[in-house]
């Protein structure tokens, strides 16, 4: 026993080191590197051309935009609901402000598909809400709304959880310095809150995009998942799937995966430029 | 005869300066009370400041002075009191509307704007035009000398030049009144001593009235037209740092500002007696009554000192004393002397007991006097350890004993 740490620092060589590092790799490969590896792989083992042919059908091309521009809406609302909700959150103190932020940060804990129930429970043809709004002949599930709606709820806490800690540590003086020079409360959030926080912003919607773009499991409940009319890229992926046309879903599992490397390129390497200016 | 020279304080009270420098006060704050929830943190503050005056408010740690700052530039709502800035009453407006330059403790610079920036920013948020902007910065950054550091961000500046930065950007939108929070806490001391001779000049300059903040005494003898002392929450004195240093109102600013002896003492025959000898001073008899417990208070400056019975003109005699300890201490030798006055004996009641002490108040064991001597004074006289010596003093201050003491 007592031979082990002593054989360790035997001319000053380090077995963990070395040891570690290849475990960490080793465990890394069947878990994250070979599954996108084959993706890849898969995906263009019948050439370029065929690659690009599934790629550029129509539904599969529709998919692929549906899921940007609900994304895209998803993601402008929670940012700038995540930096209202941080500014009344870090700026006041009021009775509740507790319970708030728990109730804010809950939809990250909550599976999605739970979370598409719940959606349509309330919006459905049948649902609390949605029962009065039929008659009418207003429908919001089962369409592009409900995706949205569903986007929003999945990344509810994301851009609001990367804004308040900046908030937080952000100097107060800073916003009392320009309110003694004479600014009004919306030119000093302009002119000296909001650059303070650019990083933040950045980040928060490159996260909440991200998410909202891979959303499935809320996304197939509340969008009818109709081909080339509500469904999104990683329904397509599914429905493909299930359809036996591996092709198909591997060229758009392909744009995915590419997407999201690069945008958490952007997060990781952008980060100086992110904080700092 | 003796006491005649005998420096006496007029009126020993005054919280409140009876008479502003000019009719009208370019800030004037009246009676300003605030409460932190049940705790009172400032009470009846009440001064003015006179046009392109410098007004320091020195005070200890946690006495109230940011409070004070932050109810006049109205980023604190006072809990009774106005502020009057050039006639106007301001107490209900928000900091926006006042016209107060605010110079914060951290400098509080907005981090992602250049120094041209920060320093146009009053302009550009009152939209004036972009000629007017640009020559007005122009003008300050070569007043605050930051010419050629124009482009930087505050980052990359060194404390004392974003300090200037700091002023230039309050000067641009031309201040009613400059308020500056500790200024130069944050730097080190050969910075600290080299800025504020730098700033002095550019308020003389400029002419804007000023209210500093410290805790330095140094500091506020430098900069300060006038100087209030705050002692938790309210006004101790308010005066030029000559009134201040020299006739201090209370024990708490005799010892606050600069090193005081103290002395425990009775008020009889309109003389102060100190255990049990009258010293010879001639005080005004309107001020105590017959028997009432006093405080001599003295500089060590103040102390003159004899191998012979035969004081200079206008001394006034204290005591017999021994020489305890010498040291050196630069410009002037410093010496401890531990006079020969006895105890009270305890059956006298009425009168206090006799104690000495030194700098703190809060430390009434027996302890010897501090005098100093200039140079050219000890070495007319040299003394050693152990040498009797008559004590005398060249100007002191007879003290009321407060309640709170
Ligand atoms: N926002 C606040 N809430 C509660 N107490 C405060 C607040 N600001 C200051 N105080 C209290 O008021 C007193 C005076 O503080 P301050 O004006 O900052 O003193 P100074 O500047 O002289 O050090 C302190 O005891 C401090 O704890
Ligand atoms: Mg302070």
């Amino acid at each position: 026993m007592s031979m082990i740490p002593t054989m360790r620092h035997v001319r000053g060589f380090d077995v963990v080191r070395p040891l570690s590092i290849g475990m960490l790799m080793f465990m890394m490969l069947p878990l994250v590197f070979l599954p996108l590896l084959s993706i890849f792989i898969f995906g263009t083992s019948k050439g370029l051309a065929s690659f690009w042919s599934a790629l550029t059908a129509s539904e599969a091309v529709f998919a692929l935009k549906l899921s940007m521009v609900t994304s895209f809406w998803a993601t402008v609302f929670n940012v700038v609901f995540g930096l209202f909700a941080a500014y009344v959150i870090s700026r006041h103190n009021f009775w509740g402000r507790n319970a708030l932020i728990v109730t804010i940060s809950l939809p990250t804990a909550i599976p999605t598909a739970v979370a598409g129930f719940a959606l349509l429970l309330l919006w459905g043809p049948y649902g609390t809400l949605g029962r009065f709004l039929a008659p009418h002949g207003i429908q919001i599930m089962f369409t592009a709304g409900a995706i949205i709606l569903a986007n929003i709820f999945v990344t509810f806490p994301l851009a609001f959880g990367v804004i308040k800690p900046v908030f937080d540590t952000m100097s107060r003086s800073l916003e009392e310095a320009s309110a003694t020079i004479g600014a009004t409360r919306w030119q000093t959030f302009w002119h000296v809150t909001l650059p303070s926080l650019r990083g933040a912003i950045v980040s928060g919607a490159l996260l909440t995009f991200a998410r909202a773009v891979g959303e499935f499991g809320s996304t197939i409940l509340v969008s009818g998942n109709l081909a080339g009319r509500t469904q999104t890229a990683p329904l397509y992926i599914f429905a493909k799937f299930n359809e036996g046309q591996i092709e198909a879903a591997n060229a758009i599992a392909i744009v995915l995966a590419l997407f999201s490397f690069l945008i958490f390129s952007v997060l990781f390497f952008a980060r100086e430029w992110l904080d700092v200016d | 005869m003796a006491a005649s020279a005998v420096k006496i304080v007029p009126e020993m009270t005054p919280a409140i300066d009876p008479s502003p420098a000019t009719p009208q006060p370019a800030a004037s704050v009246r009676a300003i009370s605030k409460r932190f929830g049940q705790t009172s943190v400032l009470e009846d503050i009440t001064f003015d400041v006179a046009e392109g005056e410098a007004l320091v408010l020195l005070g200890a740690s946690g006495s109230g002075k940011t409070t004070i700052l932050r109810v006049i530039a109205g980023l604190e709502q006072p809990y009774t009191g106005k502020i009057i800035l050039h006639g106007k009453d301001v107490t209900e407006l928000p900091a926006r509307e006042r016209g107060v330059g605010v110079i914060f403790q951290s400098y509080a610079l907005f981090p992602k704007m250049t120094v041209e920036k920060n320093i146009g920013y009053g302009l550009r948020i009152r939209r004036r035009p972009r000629k007017e902007i640009k020559k007005a910065v122009n003008e300050l950054l070569s007043l605050v000398q930051l010419e050629e550091h124009r482009k930087k961000y505050p980052s990359q500046l060194s404390g004392g030049q974003q300090q200037r930065v700091a002023i230039a950007r309050t000067l641009a939108y031309k201040p009613e009144v400059l308020l500056f929070d500790e200024p130069f806490g944050a730097l080190d001391a050969q910075t600290r001593v080299h800025l504020r001779r730098e700033i002095r000049v550019l308020l003389k300059k400029v002419n804007v009235p000023a209210i500093f903040i410290t805790h330095d005494q140094e500091e506020a003898l430098e900069l300060g037209d006038r100087i209030a002392v705050i002692n938790t929450g309210h006004i101790e004195q308010i005066g030029t740092p000559e009134q201040i240093y020299n006739h201090p109102a209370s024990e708490y600013v005799a010892t606050f500002l600069g090193a005081a002896n103290i002395l425990d003492g009775v008020f009889r025959f309109d003389n102060v007696e100190i255990c049990g000898a009258l010293i010879g001073a001639e005080v005004d008899p309107t001020r105590f009554k017959d028997g009432q417990p006093i405080k001599l208070a003295f500089r060590p400056e103040d102390v003159s000192l004899s191998k012979t019975d035969n004081l200079p003109d206008g001394v006034c005699r204290l005591s017999h004393g021994v020489v305890e300890e010498i040291s050196f201490a630069g410009a002037y030798e410093r010496l401890s002397v531990r006079l020969d006055l006895m105890p009270a004996p305890a059956e006298k009641s009425g009168d206090t007991p006799y104690y000495l002490t030194t700098e703190t108040p809060e430390n009434p064991t027996a302890k010897p006097i501090i005098a100093t001597r200039t140079k050219p004074e000890a070495s007319k006289m040299k003394l050693r350890v152990r040498d009797h010596v008559v004590v005398g003093l060249t100007s002191f201050t007879v003290l009321p004993v407060t309640a709170a003491e």
